[in-house]
């Protein structure tokens, strides 16, 4: 039984991963809006898993905090409001389902030969964390502490494009969907 | 121990000279937004196209700053200012100005939001400006989708019309799914080196060393920076939606989409084949080659069938990309930049100029379709010889300055070793020329419509002719244009990382 623990633990990215794709299946297959919402929120829980597996527990906090709390409610405000009964005939999406399928599926295969050796090849000994070389720090510091370092000394140029993106996102907004003043 | 705002200050400042011309172009789209149009000029609510003098003087302004900024590598190693950065960002803000300059008739139409459209052209311009000297994938990523974000809104601008809603729609979907692509790409990437890198230079030193088993990793990762790149530029298969979309944007944004965001996504390109994973080119060459040569062929075949002058327009783009991506694959990553950025100068005139023209027929409400453009050779002497002017040129027919940048990159080619490219490139060049000769015949050899002329705008006039007098006797200057071209460089000596954080000590 402890073996089994320890193995889990482990394998506990693996594991979340897979729950998270689960959850992605559902989102993605299930008929009513609700259910693919609920699986939209597992699939980011199981993320924000595989996050805290990483040791990287601030984005997994975070992740918790802006996917589950604050994105899925405004989705499940949308399916409320918006009445979805009327697209029920899928004919229109799905046209192309006969090529898709077996593309997917050779994508599938591509991608489980790159997580075979990258998971389980000869790069296991390097442990997948959050490096520590990464934010330039000597001591062992918290993981808020290493992100806020690279936000703003390392990735400082990034993040300062981040915030014009913000403000783009948010005219773009204003100018496509706010009604003509008469 | 300094506190959190002055080292935040230390590391904003340090190395604020490399952006000058980003942090004016931000700067002043923000402002343009709130509050210069509600409060300081009130008179641009009577007169709408005022604000198109000062959004051309801030791009000028910026074209100097950018001119003028020193050499270095800034921002914990993100940053470079270099010859290649400077000649590519060169690009982006004159085709930034021409588009603002075409923009006129367009915004006619619209009933308000007109500060924010040029707001969006200065957002855009700044993010192709970072683009054109960023040096690390993170970079890269976020200038690239700042540059995106915009384009998708200025193509839906114009929303009563279906078409633009359509394009800017299928635009955005499938732009964010490349630059989701793209993304994973980077982070396979950053897992197959261990982790500790996105920087340019060494990430080319890590995967020269990375071991076998990571190689499929590394190629994964190598082919899907490209397919989201590949995107950006629209070469083929990552195509599709560049017809659509350069038919459904507005005209203006159409002439600036086939250059603008080109211009930095091809430097780019270079940068990341370039130097990134210059160590590995056996990883993507092949690939890219595949890519070269079906851009070539599917762009010039499809185009010639097109009824559509602007959808005739996107496929010859997606030949010229074609041909643009024979020097990203060249060994000497350096020759092939100065190619590559001597074909974009070229092009930015010849198409510019095209599109002006086809600008003022729409204005009439034609020029859309080919047959419009039947007998404007009595209609408009003057615009149909410029037209033959810009179309032979994009044809790459001597004397005309297309021939110029044509032969240059072709020549490189050969000189690299990709002889079978350059022979589908020269036949594909036979190939356009027809398409192309076939708007000429319709100009010239065919009975005009009915209809009076309109009086053109002065800035179209200006742009007009211009690019003509430009693409007519460019070839005299060659001397200088190989001058300019030679400073197309890396700057040799490496600086090394400064990497800042604040001190806990």
């Amino acid at each position: 039984m402890e073996q089994l623990l320890i193995k889990l633990g482990q394998y506990m990215f693996v594991i979340f991963g897979l729950l998270a794709v689960g959850g992605a299946g559902v989102l993605i297959f299930s008929k009513s809006a609700v259910h693919s919402v609920i699986g939209f929120l597992f699939s980011m829980i199981c993320v924000a898993g595989c996050f805290l597996s990483l040791q990287a527990e601030f984005l997994g906090v975070a992740q918790l905090l802006v996917y589950a709390g604050g994105i899925v409610v405004l989705f499940l405000f949308v399916v409320m409001l918006v009445e979805l009964t009327k697209y029920q005939e899928k004919g229109i999406f799905q046209t192309q389902t006969k090529f898709a399928i077996p593309l997917v599926g050779l994508g599938l295969l591509a991608f489980a030969g790159v997580f075979r050796t990258a998971l389980f090849g000869a790069s296991t000994n390097e442990a997948l964390t959050l490096q520590p070389g990464l934010v330039g720090a000597t001591e062992n510091l918290g993981n808020a502490q290493a992100v806020s370092r690279g936000l703003f000394a390392n990735f400082i140029l990034p993040f300062e494009i981040l915030s014009v993106i913000l403000l783009v996102a948010l005219v773009g907004a204003i100018v496509l969907a706010k009604s003509e003043r008469v | 121990m300094p506190s959190f705002a002055p080292g935040l200050w230390e590391n904003l400042s340090h190395d604020i000279h490399y952006i000058w011309p980003h942090i004016l172009l931000m700067v002043s789209g923000l402002l343009m937004l709130w509050p210069l149009d509600t409060w300081l000029l009130p008179w641009t609510k009577a007169e709408k196209h005022k604000w198109a003098i000062p959004t051309m003087a801030i791009l000028v302004v910026s074209l100097v700053l950018s001119i003028y900024t020193p050499n270095g590598l800034g921002f914990s190693a993100m940053y470079k200012v270099d010859g290649l950065a400077k000649g590519f960002q060169v690009l982006c803000i004159l085709a930034s100005i021409f588009a603002v300059m075409l923009s006129q008739k367009v915004l006619g139409a619209l009933v308000e939001h007109t500060a924010e459209y040029y707001a969006l052209i200065l957002f855009a311009t700044s993010g192709m400006l970072f683009m054109c000297g960023a040096v690390d994938l993170v970079t890269i990523y976020f200038s690239i989708e700042l540059m995106a974000l915009c384009i998708y809104i200025l193509v839906a601008y114009l929303r009563q019309q279906e078409r633009g809603i359509e394009a800017g729609m299928k635009y955005f979907l499938l732009g964010a799914f490349s630059s989701g692509i793209m993304l994973f790409g980077i982070s396979l990437l950053f897992a197959a080196t261990g982790g500790i890198t996105t920087n340019l230079t060494e990430l080319n030193q890590k995967l020269a060393v990375v071991s076998q088993d990571k190689s499929l990793l590394v190629y994964s990762g190598v082919l899907m920076v490209l397919v989201g790149l590949c995107f950006k530029v629209a070469a083929v298969p990552f195509h599709m939606w560049s017809p659509d979309v350069y038919d459904g944007a507005p005209t203006p944004i159409t002439a600036w989409l086939a250059t603008a965001p080109k211009a930095a996504s091809l430097a780019v390109f270079l940068r990341v084949f370039g130097t990134g994973f210059h160590s590995i080119s056996y990883e993507w060459e092949a690939p890219l080659m595949l890519i070269c040569g079906a851009s070539m062929i599917l762009g010039n075949v499809a185009a010639i069938k097109q009824q559509s002058l602007k959808r005739l327009l996107a496929y010859s783009s997606i030949a010229h990309v074609g041909y643009m991506l024979l020097g990203v694959l060249s060994r000497d990553a350096q020759a092939g930049a100065q190619a590559v950025w001597l074909y974009m100068l070229l092009y930015l005139f010849m198409n510019t100029g095209a599109f002006a023209v086809l600008i003022y027929l729409q204005g009439k409400n034609e020029g859309e379709r080919i047959e419009d453009f039947a007998g404007m050779g009595k209609r408009h002497p003057v615009l149909a010889f410029s037209m033959l002017v810009f179309l032979l040129s994009l044809a790459g027919i001597p004397p005309f300055i297309g021939f110029f940048g044509k032969f240059y990159i072709f020549l490189l080619a050969v000189e690299q070793g990709f002889t079978t490219l350059v022979v589908i490139a020269l036949l594909t060049s036979a190939v356009s020329a027809f398409y192309y000769l076939e708007v000429v015949k319709q100009m010239y050899f065919k009975e005009p419509a009915e209809g009076e002329v309109e009086p053109m705008d002065s800035y179209s006039k200006f742009l007009i002719s211009t690019a003509c007098a430009l693409v007519l006797v460019g070839t005299a200057f060659g001397p200088q244009l190989l001058k300019w071209t030679d400073d197309i460089r890396w700057f040799e000596k490496e600086a090394p990382a400064v990497v800042m954080e604040f001190s806990n000590k």
